[in-house]
């Protein structure tokens, strides 16, 4: 009973946290149709971000907030220099996202160095809840996950500009015929995925050493999530995304090596693409 | 995406021109190559035949990316695999003809791969973006695969892999150890590839993956099976970069998990962007060149070098869709198209 509860925690927080990962991707691919291949090289950033700031010495919310600020400010120069003349050729932005993951890449290289970087956890240690300790940071990562996922939730459902969002997923050129300014919406949604992807990269920092590839290992993962859960499902998607391969790994990391739980974890998402190529969440 | 299709009715001479215009480059350029060992011996007739594989790596990519209009992020992938089958048969002990036995192992290996992979996304009619994506997983899983199973591939140190020799049956054996004997056997190797791939590309098959590029909904309405021409084509570019692996492995002594990895992988996919993208002799030349670019002035500056790559392959994109071989394309078809002109008005 004790261990079920404890990996069905484990899972929960898994799952939350990939999916704050892979948020960013999942707004900038199921909103302008975008393929963010250099959403692992914003994770990066973030992450990099925060440590300088903390080794500047400002306090740690403070950090992954001004990191969140420059990587979106990142994504909107390259969204206004390269991607917003390719929204119509899905397929060159892919190559082009790539291209910002090389060139990223190296700057993080040649401006903070290749060795692997700590930024100390705010939050060092676990809370007892009686049958189980949760780690502190990580609950709270996992709460900011699920705030995040709500309040966009609530931008996109609720107010004018996420009706504005919707109409333009739904008919591009209806929207653009009604007046509304269609550019600047895509430009709003590629800068905001890209400020999520820094906001996560800041605060998935403290859970690992940093190094300059550390956003390839999400940027995989986060497309399985988004292409597990279903393209444009923001919410239901990212998270049965998230829980399907966070929570896939984790049990199978208990009965074999991480590398065979990833292996098994790739297979069955190819198989999930074979039989329903939209999604899990998406009818058919 | 949409690629004016170069065999328009209207002007089939031009295009014959260019092909034509192409293979004797290359002919002219192969014949260049075989003879710089008469001239100069060392390090380069060392390098020269890895160059010529990553070559043989960037027209397997070529092929897909430049007929069909799929790009693999995990071709690399296949080029580890072909390198891992090549040192495991060498190092059965299989005397004399395990070089053989490697290497069909190898291309065997990346090929099933390919054909499994490829199989399942095209029957499914897998997009190509998430066939990017696919690969891109494709390749991380082989370098970890490659780096977990240590007591195959020694993991992160790598495996070592000896020189094939060429087995002639009762002839003798040919020994590949000195690097002139290997560069005159990788050389040959890969001029035959390259015209058989351009035969390949000239061919029914070839003009049918075209079709399939330009408009697939059309080619399946004309009763063409689609899925089959794709799964097709790239478990042989599959199979080609195992290949070219395999001949690697046995030419460097040596395969590590970073041949199948993330970086090794895109690197072969901006070598075809600024090589060119629809030109099988601009991916060909695009691997050779900028990979020996890369490797000179990586020990000069490495990090600056990697970033204005990145610029490189954005610029590429952007501007130059064709890349380098596009660019000489354009100039040969227009100066072709002028003296036709010429040639009706006089």
């Amino acid at each position: 009973m004790q261990t079920i509860l404890s990996v069905g925690i484990d899972a929960a927080l898994i799952t939350l946290v990939l999916a704050l990962a892979a948020f960013g991707l999942a707004i900038i691919y199921g909103l302008v149709g975008v393929i963010n291949l250099g959403h692992g090289a914003m994770l990066t950033l973030g992450a990099y971000f925060t440590w300088y700031c903390i080794n500047l010495g400002i306090p740690f919310f403070l950090a992954i907030i001004f990191a969140a600020l420059a990587v979106g400010l990142v994504g909107l120069i390259f969204e206004h220099l390269v991607i917003r003349h390719f929204y119509n050729q899905p397929f060159e932005t892919l190559l082009l996202t790539w291209g910002f993951f090389l060139i990223s890449t190296e700057v993080v290289k040649i401006v903070f160095g290749t060795s692997f970087r700590n930024v100390p956890s705010p939050f060092p240690f676990a809370i007892d809840i009686g049958i189980y300790e949760l780690p502190a940071y990580r609950t709270f990562v996992a709460g900011v996950a699920v705030l995040l996922l709500l309040g966009t939730a609530y931008v996109f459902l609720k107010t004018p500009i996420g009706i504005i969002i919707r109409a333009m997923i739904q008919n591009r050129e209806m929207a653009s015929l009604l007046g509304l300014n269609i550019s600047a919406a895509y430009k709003l949604v590629f800068t905001f995925g890209s400020a999520i992807a820094g906001l996560a990269g800041g605060l998935i920092a403290p859970m690992l050493s940093i190094d300059p590839y550390i956003g390839n290992v999400f940027l995989v993962r986060s497309f399985f999530v988004v292409i597990v859960g279903g393209i444009g499902q923001l919410l239901g998607g990212t998270l049965l995304g998230s829980f399907f391969i966070g929570g896939t790994e984790t049990i199978l990391a208990l009965f074999s090596s991480q590398v065979v739980a990833q292996v098994a974890v790739f297979f069955i998402a190819i198989i999930i693409l074979r039989f329903r190529p939209q999604g899990l969440l998406r009818a058919r | 995406m949409t690629f004016t299709l170069r065999n328009e009715p209207r002007q089939p001479s031009i295009f014959a021109q260019v092909v034509r215009g192409e293979l004797c480059v290359a002919v002219v350029v192969f014949a260049l190559l075989g003879l710089i060992p008469l001239f100069i011996s060392g390090y380069v007739i060392y390098v020269l035949p890895q160059y010529f594989l990553f070559g043989m790596l960037a027209m397997s990519l070529g092929l897909l990316w430049g007929s069909a209009g799929i790009v693999s992020f995990g071709q690399a992938a296949f080029f580890a695999i072909g390198g891992y089958a090549m040192g495991v048969i060498m190092q059965a002990g299989l005397g004399e003809g395990a070089g053989y036995v490697g290497i069909i192992s190898g291309i065997a290996a990346s090929g099933l791969v390919a054909l499994i992979a490829g199989y399942f996304l095209f029957s499914a009619g897998v997009k190509a973006d998430y066939f990017v994506l696919v690969t891109l997983a494709l390749s991380i899983i082989v370098e970890q695969m490659a780096v977990s199973q240590s007591e195959v591939t020694g993991g992160w140190n790598g495996m070592f892999v000896d020189r094939m020799s060429l087995w002639l049956g009762p002839i003798g054996t040919i020994s590949l150890y000195d690097d002139a004997a290997i560069y005159y056997f990788i050389l040959p190797t890969l001029a035959v590839v390259y015209f058989a791939l351009s035969a390949l590309k000239r061919s029914r098959f070839g003009k049918i993956l075209v079709g399939v590029r330009e408009n697939e909904d059309r080619m399946s309405a004309l009763g063409y099976n689609v899925a089959f021409y794709k799964t097709a084509v790239f478990t042989i570019s599959g199979a080609l970069a195992g290949f070219a692996g395999a001949l690697y492995a046995t030419h460097s002594n040596f395969v590590s998990p970073s041949l199948a990895g993330v970086l090794f992988s895109t690197e072969v996919v901006v070598w075809v962007a600024i090589g060119g993208r629809l030109s099988l002799f601009g991916a060909l030349a695009g691997g050779v060149l900028v990979a020996a670019l890369s490797n000179f002035l990586s020990s000069i500056s490495p990090q600056y070098w990697q970033l204005a790559l990145g610029f490189i392959f954005i610029l590429v994109i952007v501007f130059f869709k064709g890349g380098l071989a596009g660019a000489f394309t354009n100039i040969s078809e227009r100066t072709a198209y002028r003296s036709l002109q010429e040639s009706g008005n006089g």
